[in-house]
This record gives structure tokens, C-alpha cells and sequence, in this order.
């Protein structure tokens, strides 16, 4: 047991404390933050915040309430400045003073209807904030939570008949969550995956396998490079999250839509459950790979094979969400290399039952086992063949084990 | 007490028959050779003692009784196959493959130390494995063999890319290491090597064992009945007791008749006073035995 701690530790800390490693574990969230960056000060700097003005004919916004104070820095609040009439206002709007007034004529309250003028359109957040200014002032005396209630507008909450999966509306942004989580799974189990079938090849190329084989079981070898390289993905994965929670955590003070996301965390967890035997998996698989080949490049060029299944089910993320039980969904949350991310996205857009999961788990898991036996074993009749290919009805034969 | 017990073991791959029937046994304390020609089948038999390959018939009984992942931890290899991870610090491969070997961190460091030293590869410590000569690969690799004090020791070629002095060295520890009571398979097809070294061996030709026994035997058994002689004096070309007389380097060797004894012979050349600068009993090296057995068995099977 302890071998294949010191092979776990050897594979983790010959990635993880590399400078080539921190630099790739770094550069994603910095070109993130960077991009990030770069739309906050575009969206920033060209956001108008001249402020608006209006004429008002109704007496509607005799005495106005003002908007509250925003903590949006993307929407700040505007400054309505009332005019006595039309003239003056356009006056005020030739000399920039104003970015865009509108008019509330006498019969405003017949249509409701208001005539913006201006020279350039003004953004969605003036528009916006002209809209929730009259809103508020036409409800002026009624009760608050009635009043935001009627601006918003309906708001449906649907519900699984078993009540355990709820879908509102306004929280369509859960849609994304199985897309993010399975994009991040694709980019860990390839990195991960990568590295393994890199430290596999390299066995092979250093003629280290002798040495090796003759000090620990290929099996424990086996199992000790699969987690060692499992682990520096996570280590990739932990460290990204880290970031993207910091990111959420300080956005949310400022971007009220960050602070209001709300995720199911048993959710996510159902998630990270499924990606993990997956993970293990694809790595055997590579490593399976890896002991076969002889050269890395041809290895890198098969395992390139193993990205289709994974990524299947995004082409076939319309009929998912359509049918989220229908046959192609079915089958892809039962077939090892697509489950995790189809399995998540079904599971966003109908409940999935409990024993229903939980089978898929086991198989999930029973199958990972078995491509880690199956790495091994690869291993063993592939580690001495310098120079030599090893089909995979060697792998299976009984005799197999004598050569 | 034997240490390997190797009994009548045979491996195919595809249509090439590579061990046939090979039988030996090692005893603690002893130097074992094991020799052949290239191809010969000395790699396949010791992958099969090691169960890297298993046999297609016969067993191997090693240090008393079948591999397990226990008795790894006591057997050191130097493979044929020389392998080392390159990429990383000398000290970093040898302290992870030390500990592949079960010892703790401590003792791997000791023993990677002591040795090391010996080795005059300290100051090599921190660079890359690949950043090594071939000889310095080759010292990192008999270290990886040695440093968890095996009972076992298995090594292919010991003597390969080492000069002179470091072959020296190298012979002198594995001399200490058999006087400490260690088993050691040698395979090699130097055969000066075998000739200081080895207390025993087996000759392998295509699969077969066709020689074994102490070198003394072998010796004996491959004496031919022919004397060296130096002389100052030009020696008749007929002598009693002396079948043929050939010029021999320096020397003349001298073939004696089936009923001469070399004791007669120089009897007699006393008594002709040849001045005797040297007179030698021409007992054959290892490698004329090893060119001899093996081309005798090339001819029978041809």
C-alpha cells in the first residue's frame, strides 16, 4: 500500500510543482479575470450616465419618488431631471446636458403610452430605469411587494410531480450549470488524462519498466499512476473553483445578478459524483493506451478518440432537453464515456429518480474498475514490447497473462 | 539451502523456442554465471525467474518459494534493458525507485548516500538523468540494483560502458556483497569477467543448457593434453612424447600423445638441456570453451 502512496506522490509532485504546470494552472483564470476585465471596463466606459430628462404633462410625477440607490456599478442610477416643457428640454438635450428625455402627455393614463426622444438610443439601463421610475410613481401609495410583483411581470414556478425539482423562470441560468460543469469536466479529464498517458509512454521510453515491475504489482503501478494523475486534474479543478468562487464572491457585491444565483448544491454534488468514476475511466483508458503504443504522438492521436463520446452529448443537447427520457437520452447516460455529462443534463430538465442515479452510479463505478484492471493488464503484456504494438484481442485472450 | 531453484523450464514466443528445458539452482553465497551467446535465451529465463514472463511449462522456486510482491523488496535487478527516468534529478529517481524497493525514506537516503560516494557520482546528485554519461547511467543503475542491501542480486551485464577502474569497483563490491552471504546471478558473455568472478555456472545455446558445474570442472573437463613452452634454444621438431609442436605467440605449444603426461615431457626436455623459460600446462580460458561448446552445437545442428 504504501508503493502505490509513493507512486501517487510521484506522479502528483512531478506535474504539480513544475513551473510548466503552475504557469497552465494559472493562465486560465488570469486570461478569464483579463477578459473579464476588459468587458467591465468596456462596458464601464461607454455606459451613458448623463442624466435623463422629462416633461411631464399628467402631473403623474408631480412629486416623484426617486429610484434607490444603485450598488450595480454596470447600472448606476440615472438623475431625472423634470422640465417645464418640451423647448427647454430639447435645449437641454443639444447641449448634452441630457442624453434622452421623455414626455408624459395629458392623457397619459388613456394608453400609457410615451414618447422618448433623443439623438442617439439610449442603452437598456436608461430605458430601463425610465420605465421602473414611472412604474414607481404610477403605484405611488400602493403596497412595495405588490408593486415589484406587477413590474416584473409573471413569474412561473414549475414543479416535478414528486416535488423534488423546482424551475423557475427567473433562474434560467440553471440551464448553463450542467453545460459549465460538464465543459470543466472535459477540460480536467483531458489535461489529466493527457498527462497520464504521457506518464505511461514515458515508462515505456525510459525502459523503467523492468525496474518497476520487478518492485511492485502492475496493478498497484497501475492504480498509483491513475490517482496521481486524477489527483493533479483536481488539483486543476479545486484551484480554478477557488477562483471562479473568489470571482462570484466579489462580483456578487457589485452585480446584484451574482449575489441572487442560486444553485442546488445537492445538485451540483449528484454531479461531481457521476464525473468522478467517469474521470477514472477515461484515465485508465488512456493509460490502457499509453501501454499499448509505442510512441506518444501516435498514442495522443487514438486518444484523441475518446474526446467524441465525452463531448456526444452536447450535439445532442437539443433532443436532451426536449426529451430528457427519451431513447438517445437513455442511452447516453448509461454509455461510461458520455454518462456524466448527459446524465447532468438530464437531471436539469427532469427528475431523475433516485434508483435511477444511484444504478447509473454503480455502473459508473464498476465500469471504471474495470478499465483500471484492464490498464493493468495492458500494461503487463505491453511493457516489454519495446517497439511492438499489442492488440486488444491480446488484452482478452487467456494465454495473454503468459507473455 | 538454495536461494533459485530453477527447474526445467521452457518458453515460446511465436515460432522461436527461447528457453528449453533449463534447469539450475543458486545457493546463497555464490557468484552464479550465467552465460551464452547473444539470443541465447539468459534474458527470457531471468524475466521468468523474476515472473515478469511466466513459463509455458516447468516452475521457479525463489527464495523459497513463489514471487510474491513481498519477496520483490529483496531482490535487486540490473535489467539488460537499462532504464532510468530521465527527465528528473539523479537523487529523485534513485530515492523513488529505493522506495518502490519498501524502504522508508530514511534508509533510502542513507543507502543512496553511501553509495553514491562510492560511486563518485555525489556531485552528479542534483542533475538530470539524461544530462549523464552512459557509464554514470550505468553506476545510477547498479545503484538502484544495491542500495536495499537485497538478498537477491540479478544483474545483465554488469560490466557494460564501464572503464576499467569503475569495472574494478564494481567487481570488488560484488565480490563483498557474495562474501556477505548474498546470492548473485551474473549474465553476462565477458568471459574474463566470469573467469574471476564466478563460482559457478551454466552455459546457455539456443534455449538449452549445454555446459554447467564450478569453473575448475569446466576447466578440467576442456583440458587438452597440450603444454606452452618458452625457450632460448630452437626446439627439434620431433620430441618423445609429442605429437605435434607449433609456434604459439612466443611460445611453442606443444600436443602431446594420448600416453604422454606433460611430467615426462619436461623430463625430457631437461634432459636434452633445452634452457626452459617457461613451461606452462595450457589450461584453456573460458572464452575458447565458450566458442568451442558453442560452434560445436552450431555444426550438430546443421
Amino acid at each position: 500500500m504504501n508503493k502505490f502512496w509513493e507512486i501517487v506522490r510521484y506522479e502528483y509532485t512531478r506535474h504539480v510543482f513544475r513551473k510548466r504546470f503552475i504557469f497552465a494552472l494559472l493562465s486560465l483564470p488570469l486570461v478569464i479575470l483579463a477578459m473579464i476585465l476588459v468587458i467591465f471596463f468596456m462596458s464601464y466606459f461607454t455606459s451613458d450616465r448623463t442624466p435623463i430628462g422629462y416633461v411631464d404633462h399628467s402631473g403623474v410625477l408631480a412629486n416623484p419618488i426617486q429610484l434607490p440607490e444603485s450598488t450595480d456599478i454596470f447600472d448606476p442610477l440615472l438623475q431625472m431631471i423634470p422640465f417645464k416643457s418640451e423647448e427647454k428640454a430639447k435645449k437641454a438635450l443639444q447641449a448634452d446636458e441630457i442624453q434622452t428625455y421623455f414626455i408624459l402627455p395629458e392623457d397619459y393614463e388613456v394608453d400609457y403610452s410615451v414618447p422618448l426622444i433623443y439623438y442617439e438610443q439610449p442603452g437598456e439601463s436608461a430605458r430601463n430605469q425610465i420605465s421602473r421610475f414611472i412604474h414607481q410613481n404610477l403605484f405611488a401609495g400602493e403596497q412595495i411587494e405588490f408593486e415589484a410583483r406587477i413590474t416584473e411581470g409573471t413569474n412561473f414556478t414549475l414543479q416535478s410531480l414528486d416535488g423534488e425539482q423546482e424551475f423557475q423562470e427567473d433562474e434560467w441560468y440553471n440551464i448553463l450549470v450542467p453545460f459549465i460543469i460538464g465543459m470543466i469536466f472535459i477540460i480536467v479529464v483531458m489535461a489529466s488524462g493527457g498527462y497520464l498517458l504521457q506518464a505511461v509512454i514515458e515508462e515505456k521510453e525510459n525502459r523503467t519498466m523492468e525496474i518497476v515491475i520487478t518492485s511492485v504489482s502492475p496493478m498497484q503501478l497501475m492504480a498509483g499512476k491513475i490517482i496521481g494523475n486524477i489527483s493533479v486534474g483536481l488539483t486543476q479543478l479545486v484551484v480554478w473553483s477557488a477562483f471562479g468562487w473568489l470571482a462570484f464572491t466579489i462580483g456578487g457585491q457589485y452585480i446584484p445578478f451574482i449575489a441572487n444565483l442560486q444553485i442546488s448544491t445537492q445538485y451540483i454534488t449528484r454531479c461531481l459524483l457521476l464525473m468522478f468514476p467517469a474521470f477514472v475511466t477515461v484515465a485508465a483508458l488512456m493509460a490502457a493506451i499509453g501501454a499499448t503504443m509505442t510512441q506518444s504522438r501516435e498514442a495522443q492521436q487514438i486518444s484523441g478518440l475518446f474526446t467524441i463520446p465525452v463531448m456526444m452529448p452536447y450535439w445532442f443537447a437539443m433532443p436532451l432537453m426536449m426529451n430528457p427520457n427519451g431513447s438517445i437520452a437513455i442511452f447516453l447516460s448509461y454509455f461510461p464515456l458520455s454518462a456524466p455529462v448527459a446524465l447532468s443534463l438530464r437531471m436539469a430538465f427532469t427528475p431523475i429518480p433516485f434508483w435511477e442515479y444511484t444504478l447509473n452510479l454503480i455502473f459508473l463505478v464498476a465500469f471504471a474498475v474495470f478499465t483500471v484492471w484492464l490498464a493493468g493488464r495492458a500494461f503487463r503484456i505491453g511493457m516489454l514490447q519495446y517497439g511492438k504494438r499489442i492488440s486488444l484481442s491480446q488484452l482478452f485472450r487467456k494465454e495473454a497473462h503468459n507473455e | 539451502m538454495t536461494s533459485i531453484e530453477v527447474r526445467d523450464i521452457s518458453k515460446r514466443f511465436g515460432e522461436t523456442q527461447a528457453v528449453n528445458g533449463v534447469s539450475f539452482e543458486v545457493r546463497p553465497g555464490e557468484i552464479f554465471g550465467l552465460l551464452g551467446p547473444n539470443g541465447a535465451g539468459k534474458t527470457t529465463t531471468i524475466r521468468i525467474i523474476l515472473d515478469i514472463f511466466k513459463p509455458d511449462s516447468g516452475s521457479v522456486s525463489i527464495l523459497g518459494g513463489e514471487m510474491s510482491e513481498e519477496k520483490k523488496n529483496q531482490i535487486g535487478y540490473l535489467p539488460e534493458e537499462r532504464g532510468l527516468y530521465q527527465d528528473i534529478p539523479l537523487e529523485h529517481c534513485l530515492q523513488f525507485l529505493a522506495l518502490l524497493k519498501g524502504m522508508t525514506r530514511a534508509e533510502a537516503d542513507s543507502g543512496i548516500n553511501n553509495l553514491l560516494e562510492r560511486f563518485n557520482l555525489n556531485k552528479y546528485r542534483k542533475k538530470k538523468v539524461k544530462e549523464l554519461s552512459k557509464g554514470m547511467q550505468q553506476k545510477a543503475q547498479l545503484i538502484t540494483a544495491l542500495v536495499h542491501d537485497p538478498a537477491l542480486i540479478i544483474i545483465d551485464e554488469p560490466f557494460n560502458s564501464l572503464d576499467p577502474v569503475n569495472t574494478q569497483m564494481v567487481k570488488d563490491l560484488l565480490t563483498e556483497q557474495r562474501d556477505q552471504g548474498k546470492t548473485i546471478i551474473m549474465c553476462t558473455h565477458q568471459m574474463n569477467q566470469v573467469e574471476q568472478l564466478c563460482d559457478r555456472l551454466v552455459l546457455i545455446d539456443r534455449g538449452k543448457v549445454v555446459l554447467r558445474g564450478t569453473l575448475e570442472d569446466i576447466r578440467k573437463r576442456f583440458a587438452s593434453n597440450n603444454i606452452l613452452v618458452r625457450s632460448l634454444n630452437k626446439i627439434p621438431a620431433t620430441f618423445p612424447g609429442v605429437k605435434a609442436i607449433e609456434p604459439y605467440n612466443d611460445h611453442y605449444k606443444m600436443i602431446l600423445k594420448q600416453d604422454a603426461t606433460p611430467q615426462s615431457v619436461l623430463k625430457n626436455l631437461v634432459e636434452e638441456d633445452i634452457l626452459l623459460e617457461e613451461f606452462e600446462i595450457a589450461v584453456p580460458s573460458l572464452d575458447e570453451i565458450f566458442i568451442k561448446v558453442v560452434n560445436n552445437i552450431g555444426e550438430k545442428n546443421e
